[in-house]
C-alpha cells in the first residue's frame, strides 16, 4: 500500500448559507482544495464525494456526477457514498484506498449538506431515514433520544451530573468563536445550559448540535508525487459497522464501532492514544463527546465528562477535543462534517489553525453515522513527525 | 400482563426482537413469531418531546430499552415516568400498541 498525504484544502463556513444551493456549496469547497494543491483538475484520478440526504431535502441527486462536471475533472468515477453522519469519512476513507491502491495518483474528496432552507418536521423526518425504521423507527425513538438514553445510563453507572456534561458544551462553544467557519460559537454559562429548554431528557438544547449547510474538501495524493514542506500524512484510516438498532448495542452508553475502529487505527499507525495531539470527534450531542472521549481511548472509561470539567480537553489541556467547536458549535451539515473534521485538522498540522493547538504533530478525527452503524476513524500526522 | 411478540429461529432457536430477515446467528430465513413473557429490568428511558411528524399526537412519550427475562433486548415506550424510576427497575408489558411494547413498573 502507497502512502497518501494531503496536498490541498478547502472548505465553506458552516451555518444557514441561503444563496448557495448544494452544488454550488460542494463546488466552491472542492475549487478552494484544488487552488491549495496547487494541482490542476486534470490529474484528478477519482472524486469520492460524501452526502446524506440531498435527495429528501434537496431533490437532487448524481451529486458527485454533478460535481466532477463542475470542476472540469477528466472522464474519471465520481461516486457518492452514505452513511448518515459519517457520510464524508467514508468518502475520505475510500479516496485514500483509490490511491494506496494504485487506482489512481491524485483524488478529490468532498462532503456537503444542505439542510436549513427545509422546516424543522422535514429535516427530522429525514435525518430519521438514518434509523432502522422498522425496528427503532415504530417506537418514536429520534436521535436525540438515542443520546438522553445513552446519557441515563452514563449517570447511573458513573455519576455523572449535568455540570460535567455542561463543561463539553462550553468548551466546544467558547472555541467555536475562535473559528471564521463556525456556526455558534458563543461564551455560555453554566446556567444558561441547565435553563435552556428539554428535549429528551437529560438532554437539553444547549446539548444539541445545530442544523447546518456547508461543504469541505480535500485534495490526496500519493506521498511521493508532494513535495511541500507542510506536509500532512495519513497514517491509518478506518471504517466499521455497529448494531443498525439501538437495542442491538451490548452496551447502551458506548459505541462498539468506535471502539474497534479506534482499535484498528492506533494498531495500523503504531500510535497510541497518548501519542495523539488533539482530536475532532463527533460531538452531535455533549453526552457523545463524553462517549466517545472514552471509546478512542482518549479519557479512561466514565471519566469522558470530568476530563471536560477538570479542563483537561481545552486547547491547552492535556489532549485538545474538537479545537474547532466541534459539531456543537461549528455545526452538523451532515455528510460534510467527517470532510470538515479532516479539514480542521490539517490545518493544525499545518499550524495555521485559528484555535492552534502548540506543537500539533498527530491528530484524530471521529466520524458516527445513524445510531452507531458506521463509522470511521482517522489519524494525520506531519511528514516530519 | 400482554406478552411481547419476538422472533425464534426455527433451526438454532436464537430469540431477537425483529423484525428481521434472517436469523443473524444461522441465517436460516425460518423465523417465526413467538410469544415471550414481558418482564424484564428497564435499561433505560428518555423523553421524547419533539416527536417525528408521525408520532406528533403522541407527544410526550417516553422510549424505553428494556432487557426480557426471556433473553431478548426490546426498545419499547413506558407508560408512565415517576420522579422516582430508576434504570435497573423491574418493569412488565401492560400494553401493545402498534406492535410496540409499553411497559410499566412493577408496584
Ligand atoms: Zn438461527
Amino acid at each position: 500500500m502507497r502512502s497518501v498525504s494531503v496536498a490541498g484544502i478547502g472548505s465553506t463556513a458552516f451555518g444557514r448559507l441561503p444563496n448557495m444551493p448544494i452544488e454550488a456549496l460542494a463546488v466552491e469547497a472542492a475549487a478552494t482544495g484544488l487552488e491549495d494543491a496547487r494541482i490542476d483538475q486534470r490529474e484528478i484520478g477519482a472524486l469520492y464525494l460524501g452526502n446524506f440526504i440531498s435527495g429528501p431535502l434537496t431533490g437532487q441527486e448524481v451529486l458527485a456526477g454533478i460535481v466532477g462536471d463542475n470542476l472540469g475533472l477528466p472522464n474519471v468515477p465520481c461516486t457518492k457514498v452514505e452513511g448518515a453522519c459519517a457520510s464524508g469519512g467514508i468518502a475520505f476513507r475510500h479516496a485514500v484506498l483509490a490511491i494506496a491502491t494504485g487506482q489512481c495518483d491524485a483524488a478529490l474528496v468532498v462532503g456537503v449538506e444542505k439542510m436549513t432552507h427545509a422546516t424543522t418536521p422535514d429535516v427530522t423526518a429525514a435525518l430519521n431515514c438514518a434509523m432502522d425504521n422498522r425496528a427503532d423507527g415504530v417506537s418514536g425513538l429520534t436521535f436525540p433520544g438515542l443520546f438522553g438514553i445513552a446519557w441515563r445510563v452514563h449517570t447511573q453507572r458513573y455519576g455523572t451530573n449535568r455540570e460535567q456534561v455542561s463543561a463539553v458544551v462550553m468548551k466546544n462553544k467558547r472555541n467555536g468563536l475562535k473559528n471564521p467557519l463556525a456556526q455558534m460559537g458563543a461564551n455560555l454559562t453554566a446556567e444558561q445550559i441547565a435553563a435552556s429548554a428539554l428535549i429528551c431528557d437529560p438532554l437539553q438544547l444547549y446539548d444539541c448540535c445545530p442544523a447546518s449547510d456547508g461543504a469541505a474538501a480535500l485534495v490526496l495524493v500519493a506521498s511521493d508525487r508532494l513535495d511541500r514542506k507542510d506536509r500532512v500524512d495519513v497514517a491509518a484510516t478506518v471504517q466499521t459497522r455497529g448494531a443498525a438498532r439501538i437495542a442491538g448495542h451490548p452496551d447502551l452508553c458506548s459505541f462498539d464501532a468506535t471502539v474497534q475502529a479506534a482499535r484498528r487505527a492506533y494498531e495500523q499507525s503504531g500510535l497510541s492514544p497518548k501519542d495523539i495531539d488533539f482530536v475532532e470527534l463527533h460531538d452531535c450531542f455533549s453526552i457523545a463527546e463524553v462517549i466517545d472521549s472514552e471509546d478512542l481511548g482518549i479519557a479512561p472509561r466514565g471519566k469522558g465528562a470530568v476530563y471536560a470539567a477538570e479542563g483537561r480537553t481545552a486547547v491547552g489541556g492535556e489532549i485538545p477535543i474538537n479545537p474547532s467547536g466541534g459539531l456543537l458549535a461549528k455545526g452538523h451539515p451532515v455528510g460534510a462534517t467527517g470532510v470538515g473534521q479532516l479539514y480542521e485538522a490539517t490545518l493544525q498540522l499545518r499550524g495555521k489553525h485559528p484555535n492552534q493547538v502548540q506543537g500539533a504533530a498527530i491528530g484524530l478525527t471521529h466520524n458516527l453515522g445513524g445510531t452507531g452503524v458506521a463509522c470511521t476513524v482517522n489519524i494525520l500526522k506531519r511528514s516530519d513527525a | 400482563m400482554p406478552d411481547v411478540s419476538v422472533l425464534k429461529c426455527r433451526k438454532c432457536g436464537a430469540l431477537d426482537a425483529g423484525p428481521r430477515l434472517l436469523c443473524p446467528n444461522c441465517r436460516s430465513r425460518a423465523l417465526e413469531a413467538a410469544q415471550v413473557e414481558g418482564k424484564g429490568t428497564l435499561l433505560s428511558w428518555t423523553i421524547i418531546r419533539r416527536a417525528p411528524a408521525k408520532m406528533k399526537a403522541l407527544a410526550p412519550y417516553a422510549v424505553c430499552v428494556v432487557d426480557l427475562e426471556a433473553g431478548v433486548r426490546v426498545t419499547g415506550r413506558l407508560q408512565a415516568v415517576d420522579a422516582a424510576l430508576r434504570p435497573g427497575a423491574r418493569v412488565r408489558c401492560a400494553a401493545l400498541e402498534g406492535g410496540v411494547a409499553i411497559f410499566s413498573a412493577e408496584a
